[in-house]
């Protein structure tokens, strides 16, 4: 099975760029796996997919003997499931339950930010044309076949509002428009063939096609279920869906046996609710849970010092910053000035003091690992003296006074938003600026960030598809017509539909003229350097200031085997296993 | 005897205090910053999409029409359809599974609260200003003292993690699947006859319930201990022993239940503090019920869920408070006029 069953995005990359107009990827990652450290640990780990599938047959065939108990497994996480419906949310809770129940066309490597083969074998991108070739032989958990009409019908669903089983406006999230928007048409060859017909050439969409909210549903169930889909999945994943326990908050799976990947080691897999971190961490140390995630500093210790369960962290492919808004700000249009706040904020102490380690310092938007990240740069140094001289350089040796909005509850990339304001504060206040701190929750903060009502703002993100794209032109790039040429900012005001998660309102030409370029061109050696000179430009201008990278953290129980830490598309409990 | 004319009164009050609840929970949403169209949409959403929702969901409607809309609506018991917490699905159906979370571990804890407070008021009385009495005062004051949000995760502490007698949260294991045929899960697993599945949930909820059952039995055994006190020193009880009935027949049979009287309107009161403590008791036990749900629901500008749950915790409220007047009247009758 290795051969068709994983390819390499970087590999197929590479072959892109050579003269051939039309590219073909069929399997090529098999063994000829050099390209990246992800690639070599993916080439081996198709050798334990083979051993864990045959573990697994043993495990089931041991429990039918004893007749009793069957393996589940409990994984315990802060917050619950408002659907069952990948295209209804864009809940990070929601893509944990679904990513077991469904597959996507193709799908991000276990641990990775590589794409390999899902409910696709193949794909070829030619220009605006991509083409996939399907799996056969994959049945959904209602017994039907996987076929081109599904995700014909799974597309419609989301982004039709003529198709007749279209669940209406407020049903569809914006991952429909936001991440397949570029496409006009999606057309079947036959059973076993897609066509999808873009607006323009568009490096991103194979990532937007891995996404949580690009996932296939059953054309058979969008019918006989309409918008109850999101009570009753019905996928082709490692799991199906048995029930959704509200009174326990609990949404109960099955291993699929027939599941055309790597078939599960466990029976059953049961998703509960622990709303507070301690007792979470609680619950998994006295046995209740077998993985917990969305760990605090705190909760994350009492897991770390115990016995019976181990903490398990990665990088986090998200950021935490301050942007300056030049729109509304003068002072901030002054490159001088903005380093000098750069310069200015102990970003170490705060990530360091209060987030208290469970994130890490950043130098630019995309964390390492992702493509494109430049590892040339640094975070700017605590340095007041220089940010004085840069100020009176600037002629704001005096000072000035401006308004910080945040968010007032925690969120992944800014875990204590006020006493990071407080802090950044008074590290101002020493170079002469007074800050004045505005804190909202966090609906009516983003409608005043929205509306450019701020000077100066945190924000973070977490990424979408883990693709260099989704950092520098969601969020650094004005998208708008011509911008103004004499300035590197834009009056929202002047545009029609600004990308208003630019929230600097930043418009460098050349920054976005790499990014432009990096986003029409399929090869990621091309793409690359682009992104690795914004990052430099970036860096140099500062339209933010960069904060941090959260750590993605979990804590395992000591009897659970196989359980890898996902930057994107996780957890992947296909792969977990059970130790008595 | 209750009379009927009594009890109607009572229930017609019901309405007032519903109507200004309804109004005090729709004016408090509505004016409160929040755009619930923004949090459905994401951050990733544009104004033009948001727009949309808002729309479909008659938030830009004007302020009135909404109101009139939801008074309409909530007198035929529909709180309209769940934004966030459970979506599309309607706030009683919601509640449904929700409510019976709550009232089942606010009845055991209740009765823990019950059981251990009316002895203890009872023995400090009869004991007064011996050890028991000082011990009991002690326990009381403490329990009273130590707020939820402390004790709560320091009983886990011992008993789930430290002792591992107990599990830590939720309400059954995870390796039961129960048909909810009541949502009392004690109840349901008990009915379908599945005892490990029994087991199981009473040993979830035993952490829990005891946790607010002490909170509950510090103020009932205060006020036992303090009725009993002054009843015993009334005339018609040394009356009463003067006539030569035993103290301790004196003490249950004729004091007791006059003494009773103002503990009942605590174990009343209580219950409905219970009901809210649930909101922290429910966070710290990861117990599923409507307090925690409330909370989950405020945060995200779920208003149907809001706007149910509180109307049905106010409904709750009045309706205790209901059971303790006619209590009383059992109790008193001359309480009727």
């Amino acid at each position: 099975m290795a051969a068709d069953d994983t390819f390499e995005r970087r590999s197929f990359l590479k072959a892109a760029g050579g003269a051939a107009a039309t590219v073909a990827l069929a399997g090529c990652a098999g063994g000829g796996g050099q390209n990246t450290e992800t690639t070599t640990e993916g080439t081996s780990g198709d050798e334990a997919t083979t051993e864990a599938s045959g573990d697994a047959e043993e495990t089931t065939e041991e429990s039918d003997e004893s007749g009793a108990s069957d393996s589940v497994l409990t994984y315990a996480r802060g917050s619950s499931s408002g659907t069952l419906d990948f295209q209804a949310t864009t809940s990070g809770e929601v893509a944990k339950v679904t990513n077991q129940i469904y597959d996507g066309l193709v799908r991000f490597e276990p641990g990775t930010t590589s794409i390999v083969a899902g409910l696709a074998t193949e794909y070829e991108v030619d220009g605006d044309t991509v083409t996939m070739t399907l799996r056969e032989g994959v049945q959904f958990h209602n017994g039907e076949e996987f076929t081109a009409d599904d995700f014909v019908a799974t597309y419609r669903r989301f982004l039709d509002s003529e198709y007749e089983h279209y669940p209406g406006d407020d049903y569809v999230s914006i991952y429909g428009s936001y991440s397949l928007g570029v496409v006009d048409e999606v057309v079947k060859n036959g059973d076993y063939e897609l066509e999808l017909q873009l607006a323009s050439p568009y490096a991103p969409i194979i990532p937007n096609l891995a996404m949580f909210a690009m996932r296939v549903h059953s054309e058979a169930a969008i019918e006989e279920y309409g918008s109850d889909l999101n009570e009753n999945p019905v996928g082709t994943g490692p799991f199906q869906f048995e029930n959704w326990d509200q009174g326990n908050q609990r949404v109960r799976l099955s291993a699929n046996d027939d599941y055309w990947g790597e078939t599960p080691n466990v029976d059953e897999v049961v998703f509960t609710v622990v709303g507070e971190n301690t007792s979470r961490a609680q619950t998994l140390l006295s046995g209740g849970a077998d993985v917990i995630d969305g760990l605090g500093a705190q909760s994350s210790q009492l897991v770390e010092n115990s016995d019976s369960a181990e903490l398990v962290s990665m990088p986090g492919i998200n950021v935490g910053y301050m942007a300056f808004n030049m729109a509304r700000f003068e002072p901030f249009r002054e490159k001088a000035v903005r380093q000098a706040v750069n310069y200015a904020i102990d970003t170490e102490a705060i990530v360091d003091s209060i987030f208290q380690g469970i994130a890490s310092q950043a130098s630019q938007p995309i964390p390492e690992g992702v493509m494109g990240y430049n590892d040339s740069l640094d975070p700017y140094p605590h340095d007041p003296e220089q940010a004085q001289s840069l100020l009176e350089e600037a002629g704001y040796g005096d000072g000035f006074e401006f308004e910080l909005a945040t968010f007032q509850n925690p969120r992944t990339y800014n875990p204590s938003p006020v006493q990071a304001a407080q802090t950044v504060k008074s590290n101002l206040n020493e170079v002469g600026i007074t800050v004045t701190i505005n804190q909202q929750t966090f609906d009516p903060f983003l409608e005043y960030t929205n509306t450019y009502k701020h000077d100066a703002c945190f924000l973070g993100w977490m990424t979408d598809n883990a693709d260099p794209d989704n950092f520098y032109y969601a969020l650094l790039h004005p998208q708008v017509e011509n911008p103004p040429e004499d300035q590197d900012w834009i009056n929202p005001d002047d545009h029609d539909n600004p990308n208003t998660s630019n929230a600097s309102a930043w418009a460098n030409s050349e920054f976005m003229q790499l990014v432009e370029e990096a986003q029409t061109t399929y090869e990621e050696s091309e793409r690359a350097p682009n992104y690795e000179q914004a990052a430099e430009i970036f860096h140099e201008e500062v339209p933010w200031v960069t904060m941090d990278h959260a750590m993605e953290l979990r804590g395992v129980a000591s009897h659970v085997e196989g359980f890898e830490i996902a930057p994107i598309a996780g957890p992947f409990l296909n792969l977990v296993e059970l130790q008595n | 005897m209750i009379s009927k004319r009594f009890l109607l009164k009572r229930l017609l009050l019901l309405v007032p205090v519903l109507f200004g609840v309804a109004t005090f929970v729709f004016a408090i949403l509505h004016l409160s910053p929040g755009d619930p169209a923004r949090v459905i949409a994401g951050q990733r959403a544009s104004e033009e999409f948001v727009q949309q929702i808002r729309t479909e969901l008659g938030l830009n409607d004007p302020i009135w029409v909404q109101y009139g809309r939801f008074l309409v609506e909530a007198v035929q018991l529909d709180f309209g359809q769940s934004y966030q917490i459970q979506q599309g699905q309607p706030v009683t159906e919601v509640l449904r599974f929700k409510l019976p979370v709550t009232l089942e571990m606010a009845i055991y804890g209740q009765f823990f609260g019950i059981l251990l407070g009316i002895p203890a008021g009872l023995l400090g009385a009869i004991k007064q200003d011996a050890l028991s009495d000082h011990l009991t005062r002690i326990g009381a004051l403490t329990g009273i003292s130590v707020p939820i949000y402390w004790s709560g995760p320091l009983v886990i502490l011992l008993f789930a993690q430290v002792l591992g007698w107990f599990p830590a949260s939720g309400r059954i294991g995870s390796e039961f699947s129960i048909q909810p045929i009541t949502g009392v899960i004690t109840f349901d697993t008990l009915i379908q006859g599945n005892f490990a599945a029994f087991q199981s949930a009473a040993m979830h909820l035993l952490l829990p319930s005891l946790v607010i059952g002490i909170y509950s039995m510090a103020l009932i055994s205060r006020m036992m201990r303090s009725s009993m006190l002054e009843v015993i020193r009334q005339d018609y009880m040394r009356t009463a022993r003067a006539k030569g009935q035993g103290s301790k027949i004196t003490v249950l049979k004729h004091g007791f239940r006059n003494a009773l009287i103002p503990v009942i309107t605590v174990i009343g009161i209580q219950f409905g503090t219970l009901l809210g403590g649930a909101v922290l008791t429910e966070t710290v036990f990861g117990i599923p019920g409507i307090g925690s749900m409330l909370v989950d629901a405020i945060q995200v500008g779920d208003y149907p869920i809001v706007q149910g749950t509180v109307l049905t915790f106010a409904f709750l409220f009045t309706l205790v408070n209901l059971v303790v007047d006619v209590t009383y009247s059992y109790l008193d009758p001359r309480i009727e006029q």
